[in-house]
């Protein structure tokens, strides 16, 4: 072992610094050819634990590539994994060998793309070999004085390719972008190419090529004249954020107008606006982007107008004419434009390809799935394969000349309106993680039959004599909580909530423990489950199944006949469930006076004090929002849905609920009080009174004055607020008040002051997830604090880092989101399933009036849609619109907010990706601009239907896992559904 | 993944190190004529210059100083050990001005004086004094240790009798594996560091430190490489006094059989 | 001199069982009924030889009795220890006390001197209380005395010099500067002067010339 040494200049807070580290070089490091005789040490063998991610390279017989003439290893330069990883990933290159120089420069410009090679390093079957060539005697190269760092790495790649030559004796292509350094490698002898070189001589990969990334140098053109202006330098970027001429935030497309965003900067209240596109300067949804402001009279207010861009290619021309025509009336918005991208955010999209209307062209435009992405211009020659299908593209470039950005083609999904394909497009537009369980995930789970042994029974409380049930919604195979209540001799009540034991078979920094973190949260989507945790723990061992012996953390109380929490204890036990009951059983069995099952007469004493509960609850100002959830009666032979309704709510729902929130309140104390720093906690911010600004003024347009300075006070004037005309117009209110609230999030107890913990929406001053470990992962957290407070399990380090325990709730809060949204998705997938072929006419409520059209929500279907106010026949039928009242009116007709329509639904799916949900109008009738009503009979009998569902009592919760799981209470106000991301 | 990855997948530390293997370690004894004996320390780019004087009698002003001993009843039944630990203002990486007798290097004297009053003989000599003095001339982690070890070798070439070697190594927890002997850029980046001095031969354990907490079960393994650690420092020490008694040794002719 | 080998021993580094006829000797201490070393240096074996300090004459079985030492190389750094005889130097005088400054332990030079003390009914075993300290020590003077207790931490060692072998070896004279001459238990003689002055005298036997002697060649040389 060889000690050298690196000296690095290094400035922090302007000062300069110099940091001298060691460097060691080692002789021990191998090739990584497996048979290789001149490595002293043995090859790293797949198992072993020194190097579980190199893969021995095997050497090929023949060379796969036209471009060279001899079985070769391949080395690649940076550039070459930073522009191309999708070719990488594409399965057909092999023997690669990548240099640490290499994964650290990556690692540095870019961390998903590292991710995306630590993944491919990971696979054995590729033969991708690591090679620490820095700490390597051989290849080690000290930098040269004033060499930069590019040119010092592009040698020291240079370097080990000449090694490995020399070393293996065989030939080594080494494959990079920059012409300069190739040169230099054939100089030097070796065999240098460009990967467009190598992949166009592959054999028998004619569309790799497709998946080649376009250079940005390649894409400029300079004899085309530019359309957008040129982005500045980072250096002045950075010197115009220092003097104030800049402003940096991110980046956000409007939904409803793809010409229109907005930008947060940090610390300023409001966001700034851009208009046009030359103004956001190929800016893409979600990068960080620096803005210069316009000077004050070129301002302009946001723009109510609803635009898409739908046309075809427009060719490389910008038209601005209807961008700016921001209503007068309204207030004026600080407004700039971009002048430069701080961080790019792109990953792939889904969408469809549109054919370039010239026949054998290998260009085409590609339509992502999500709106607020631009169309992306691609070159294939798979076009017949490809149309039709659903399929991934990657941007790489968006030269300045060109009025979309450049990609290309990553891979096909399936073909378009197939369920399997739009589910998986639904999942990667959601970021949801669900590949299948790795082998290292699955290799974690308990062998079967798995036993309870006699250390487990001595660890653990035995409570297999208690008569505990679980009460779920049906179908319903995770079952992680089940409730029991007996009466002790003094009178109160020992109640307990027994939650599944997961964190007994996820153990810290195992690889299921690593997954499941990443992946946080069960995504429920109609028709499926994407588990966090492989379905033998989560349908099997943790769930507390009826009849079997299960491990349970739980939660004991005990409970005066006030239900007042006397005393909790937790502890780890052995449990063994006497029935999993559907929340219609539990019910029934309550109402049934001549069952005195030892199970029915503890059901009901939780009901009663779950009422005693929730009625104190309710006194604090807990807040009962509405939103619509509704469940698809599915066919069991095609797995389309064939009906649609607003799920039912049970006295037996909010019993579970009551007893849920309490034993989170109760874990949420006991895990602050022990770990005061890094406790996983879930708050909800009181949202600014602005937020209510719409409720408010809704409430005041039918006389009802909404007091919003308190949680107390805004549940009171929500009660309050009944209209004996419209029994919807509460469940309305409630739903815009749904919308006013901000997002719950989880967080680490030492990152913020205690009085900010507060969860508003159950007026509690601390509150987490205890109770649902099987499908979120800040439960499993919770439970490893809990258990390490009680002494039932150990820590490790992280668990006690509050910076650690922050990220894992930032990953949660992401994954929760993007699970919520997705699940949304998947509803409204169904829906669109459901309308095919299919015109029904429906009673709706306006919810917003728009300027050019009214938001209608369908309660029957919990949908809510938009009815343009245009007619696309008579150009003569105009509509005024009043944006104080608010209300629309055409003639002597006025729609105004709350009033009652009659609409007829029909899907339009002349857009192939974007199947749209088309409301016209029946009633009230506008003549030339409402359709007739197909028949008066059918929407007549249903009117009143949809009430019964949705009374606001029972809309406690608004979580969105239609028809297969309980919506959790501890989701209830936390997350709130809002159809159209009006939280932030 | 933020930052750095302190233990690489191939098991390879951010300087090329494996997780159980020390920094280059390179001593030497009587580098300091004026002292009774001296030595200096490269542990990596850790370096220590220490010196020992005494033991001769106790200094009555006790004014300053980090651990100045004071005149207790004990001191007529042994001897006083007077540490002071410092760091030359060019040590680390930002030149900072460091009074002498700041809280950090007086709590780091105490913990050498503590050392070391386990392990010297100080029974030998009741009312004197000996004096320890430890400049870090360069700092890169595992300061303590450095000392100590330099402060060993002091002793040593200083003829003080002592029950054992004193080694001392550190040992830190990455992704849940233990390292030995983590440098400074490890130190602050990375997770707990244990501290611990031992008596090589007895392994008996003269101090411990931790600089933040984490669980009991990994403990073990973590003590049981920095004893480990401590061990193979202890064999670079040896063959280095051995080296250096024969040469001393030679002069007075006692290689002659 | 026994030594049977060469061995370099280091400190920690057991050295053998302690059995009847080991004694640990310097450089070297005991532990659960082992010896170790305490020094880097080399093993020495040698037989307990009688000296004028051993306080165990009892000890007369001595054909196997041997010492293991550890010698290191350089000088040993040795601390005054009671009973030991020290060379010191009269650093001032007042009635009741003289301060010293002790130079050499035994046959050791010390390389910082310590302080000590005489007290005046320690500086002679008979008619204690008619000593004056004037007449005993003059500052300057370079005397014999043993250690009798540490003392007070703030005077030093308490000596003595109550024995016919101790007090003052050598003494110069007041006005001439010049070495004086013992002329009997009380007195010494300028050799240049002839003036004769009061000193507690130490008697060196030129039979026994142990420790002392040696001290006193040192000093005279």
């Amino acid at each position: 072992m060889l000690a050298h040494k690196t000296f690095l200049k290094k400035t922090r807070r302007g000062k300069i610094l110099k940091v001298v580290r060691e460097h060691y070089l080692r002789q021990d490091l191998h090739c990584g050819w497996k048979a290789c005789a001149h490595c002293a040490v043995a090859a790293p063998s797949e198992a072993s634990v020194e190097a579980p991610l190199n893969t021995p390279l095997t050497p090929p017989e023949v060379s796969p590539c036209e471009a060279v003439a001899s079985p070769h290893l391949l080395i690649l330069d940076t550039n070459v994994v930073l522009d191309q990883i999708d070719v990488l990933e594409s399965g057909h290159l092999a023997d690669v060998v990548l240099l640490q120089t290499v994964v650290q420069e990556v690692r540095h410009r870019s961390s998903p793309i590292y991710k995306r090679l630590q993944d491919l390093l990971a696979q054995s079957q590729r033969r991708f070999y690591f090679f620490v060539n820095e700490h390597h005697a051989d290849t080690f190269v000290a930098r040269r004085p004033g060499e930069t760092p590019n040119d010092h790495n592009d040698r020291a790649i240079r370097r080990a390719a000449l090694w490995y030559r020399q070393h293996l004796g065989w030939a080594v292509v080494l494959l990079t972008q920059d012409a300069d350094n190739r040169q230099k490698a054939q100089a030097q002898g070796l065999i240098a190419l460009s990967v467009e070189t190598y992949v166009r001589g592959l054999v028998d990969q004619p569309e790799l090529a497709d998946k080649l990334a376009v250079r940005a140098e390649q894409a400029h053109d300079l004899t085309r004249p530019a359309l957008f202006p040129e982005h500045w330098a980072p250096a002045a970027i950075n010197r115009g954020v220092k003097n104030g001429q800049l402003l940096v935030g991110v980046f956000y497309l409007s939904r409803t107008n793809y010409t229109q965003a907005s930008i947060n900067v940090e610390g300023r209240d409001q966001p700034v606006l851009i208009q046009g596109l030359a103004h956001q300067n190929r800016a893409l949804d979600g990068d960080r982007v620096a803005v210069e402001l316009l000077p004050a009279p070129e301002w302009r207010a946001e723009s109510e107008v609803v635009l898409e861009d739908d046309g075809q290619d427009p060719g490389d021309t910008i038209t601005e004419d209807h961008a700016v025509s921001g209503s007068t009336s309204r207030q004026v918005q600080p407004s700039g434009k971009v002048v430069g991208i701080v961080q790019r955010k792109r990953r792939q999209y889904c969408g469809v390809l549109l054919p370039s209307p010239v026949p054998q062209a290998t260009r085409h435009l590609f339509v992502p799935a999500e709106k607020k992405i631009p169309r992306v211009r691609i070159e294939t020659r798979q076009v017949q394969r490809l149309t039709g299908q659903r399929i991934i593209v990657t941007i790489d470039a968006w030269p300045r000349h060109s009025r979309y950005p450049q990609g290309h083609f990553v891979r096909a999904l399936g073909p378009i309106g197939d369920k399997a394909t739009e589910n998986e497009v639904l999942l990667l537009e959601h970021d949801i993680p669900h590949s299948k369980f790795s082998e290292a995930v699955l290799a974690c789970l308990p062998e079967l039959p798995w036993v309870i042994t006699p250390q487990d029974e001595s660890e653990r409380v035995d409570c297999r004599h208690l008569d505990i049930c679980s009460v779920d919604p049906p179908g319903c195979t995770d079952i992680d909580d089940a409730l029991h209540c007996i009466q002790l001799p003094n009178g109160n009540f020992q109640v307990g909530v027994h939650i599944a034991d997961v964190s007994h078979f996820i153990r810290p920094n195992t690889p299921i423990d690593l997954e499941a973190a990443s992946r946080s949260t069960t995504v429920y989507l109609t028709d499926r489950r994407i588990d966090m945790v492989p379905g033998l723990l989560s349908s099997n061992l943790c769930s507390l199944r009826g009849g079997v012996e299960r491990f349970a953390f739980s939660c004991v109380w005990e409970m005066d006949p006030e239900a007042r929490i006397i005393q909790t204890k937790f502890h780890k036990s052995i449990i063994k469930s006497r029935a999993a009951l559907t929340y219609e059983q539990a019910q029934n069995r309550i109402d049934d006076p001549s069952d005195e099952t030892s199970v029915t007469q503890s059901l009901r004493q939780l009901m009663s004090l779950s009422k005693i509960l929730k009625q104190r609850r309710l006194d604090q100002g807990a807040l009962v929002l509405a939103s619509s959830e509704v469940r698809f009666t599915v066919d069991s032979e095609t797995a389309d849905p064939i009906d649609v309704q607003v799920k039912q709510m049970r006295d037996t729902n909010s019993m579970v609920e009551e007893f849920m929130l309490a034993a989170n309140i109760s874990s949420a104390k006991r895990i602050f009080q022990e770990f005061p720093d890094c406790a996983m906690l879930r708050r909800h911010p009181a949202p600014p009174p602005s937020n209510f600004d719409p409720l408010v003024k809704a409430g005041k347009r039918q006389g009802y004055e909404i007091k919003v300075d308190s949680g107390k006070a805004l549940a009171d004037s929500l009660n309050a607020a009944t209209d004996g005309k419209n029994a919807y117009f509460n469940t309305m209110l409630r739903m815009i008040a749904t919308r006013c609230m901000m997002q719950a999030v989880y967080f680490a107890s030492g990152t913020i002051e205690e009085p900010l913990f507060q969860h508003y929406g159950l007026a509690c001053p601390i509150y987490t997830h205890f109770t649902s470990p099987i499908r979120r992962y800040a439960d499993v957290i919770v439970h490893r604090l809990l258990a390490a407070s009680i002494g039932a399990d150990s820590t490790y380090p992280a668990l006690l880092d509050k910076k650690s325990t922050q990220n894992i709730a930032n990953n949660i809060n992401y994954r929760h989101r993007m699970a919520q949204y997705a699940s949304r998705a998947s509803v409204n997938l169904h829906t669109h399933m459901f309308f095919r072929n299919k015109k029904r006419d429906e009673i709706g409520y306006v919810l917003f009036v728009r300027q050019n059209a009214i938001q209608v929500l369908i309660p029957k279907y919990g949908l809510e849609g938009t009815l343009y106010l245009r007619s696309d026949t008579d150009k003569s039928i105009a509509f005024h619109f009043d944006e104080d009242e608010p209300s629309q009116s055409c003639g002597d007709v006025t729609i105004r907010l709350f009033q009652k329509l009659r609409v007829q639904l029909t899907l339009d799916s002349s857009n192939v990706q974007h199947e749209k949900l088309v409301l016209r109008l029946v009633e009230p009738h506008i003549p030339g601009f409402s359709v007739e009503a197909i028949s008066d009979d059918e929407t007549s009998m249903e009117e009143e239907a949809p009430l019964a569902g949705s009374t606001p009592s029972s809309k406690i919760e608004a979580n969105a896992k239609p028809t297969r799981k309980r919506s959790s209470p501890q989701n209830s106000k936390a997350t709130p559904k809002a159809k159209k991301g009006k939280k932030s | 993944m933020a930052g750095y990855e302190l233990l690489s997948e191939q098991n390879l530390r951010l300087d090329g190190r494996k997780a159980d293997e020390l920094r280059r370690i390179q001593c030497k004894l009587g580098v300091f004529g004026q002292a009774d004996g001296s030595a200096y320390l490269e542990q990596g780019n850790t370096k220590v210059l220490a010196a020992v004087y005494g033991p001769h009698e106790i200094y009555r002003h006790g004014a300053g100083g980090a651990s100045r001993p004071t005149l207790t009843a004990t001191s007529n039944e042994q001897a006083v050990i007077n540490c002071q630990y410092s760091a030359a203002v060019f040590s680390s990486g930002e030149r900072k001005r460091r009074p002498r007798g700041d809280r950090k290097s007086q709590e780091m004297s105490m913990h050498l004086r503590q050392t070391f009053q386990a392990a010297i003989k100080t029974e030998l000599y009741p009312r004197s004094q000996i004096d320890i003095y430890v400049e870090i001339l360069q700092a890169d982690g595992g300061n303590y240790c450095a000392c100590v070890n330099a402060a060993t070798l002091a002793l040593i070439d200083a003829g003080i009798p002592m029950k054992d070697y004193v080694c001392a190594c550190t040992a830190s927890l990455m992704n849940d594996r233990p390292v030995v002997d983590i440098n400074n850029l490890e130190s602050t980046t990375g997770g707990p560091e244990l501290t611990v001095a031992v008596m090589a031969k007895s392994g008996e354990i003269v101090l411990l430190e931790m600089s933040q907490r984490f669980h009991v079960d990994h403990l073990e393994k973590v003590m049981d490489l920095a004893m480990e650690g401590c061990q193979n420092i202890y064999h670079i020490l040896d063959k280095e006094v051995r080296a250096h008694v024969s040469k001393r040794g030679s002069l007075l002719g006692w290689e002659a059989t | 001199m026994g030594s049977s080998e060469m061995r370099f021993v280091l400190p920690g580094m057991r050295i053998c069982a302690q059995e009847d006829h080991y004694q640990s000797g310097c450089g070297t201490y005991v532990l659960h009924g082992y010896v170790y070393a305490s020094l880097a240096g080399v093993l020495q074996i040698q037989p307990v030889m009688k000296g004028p300090i051993s306080e165990n004459p009892s000890q007369t079985s001595t054909q196997d009795l041997v010492s293991v030492e550890v010698h290191s190389p350089g000088e040993q750094t040795v601390i005054p220890a009671v009973g030991d005889v020290v060379t010191a130097k009269v650093m001032s005088v007042n009635p009741r006390f003289a301060k010293l400054s002790i130079l050499c332990v035994r046959e050791s030079v010390l390389v910082q001197p310590f302080r000590g003390l005489v007290r005046k009914e320690d500086v002679r075993a008979t008619e204690k209380d008619r000593v004056e300290m004037y007449k005993s020590f003059r500052p300057g003077d370079v005397i014999l005395a043993r250690v009798l207790s540490l003392g007070e931490a703030s005077s030093g060692y308490l000596l003595t010099t109550a024995e016919n072998e101790l007090g003052v070896v050598i003494a110069r004279s007041e006005t001439a500067g010049v070495k004086m001459v013992p002329v009997s238990w009380v007195e010494m003689q300028c050799p240049k002067t002839y003036n004769k002055e009061f000193r507690k005298i130490a008697k060196v036997i030129p039979e026994n010339l142990a420790d002392m002697a040696v001290d006193v060649k040192v000093l005279n040389t």
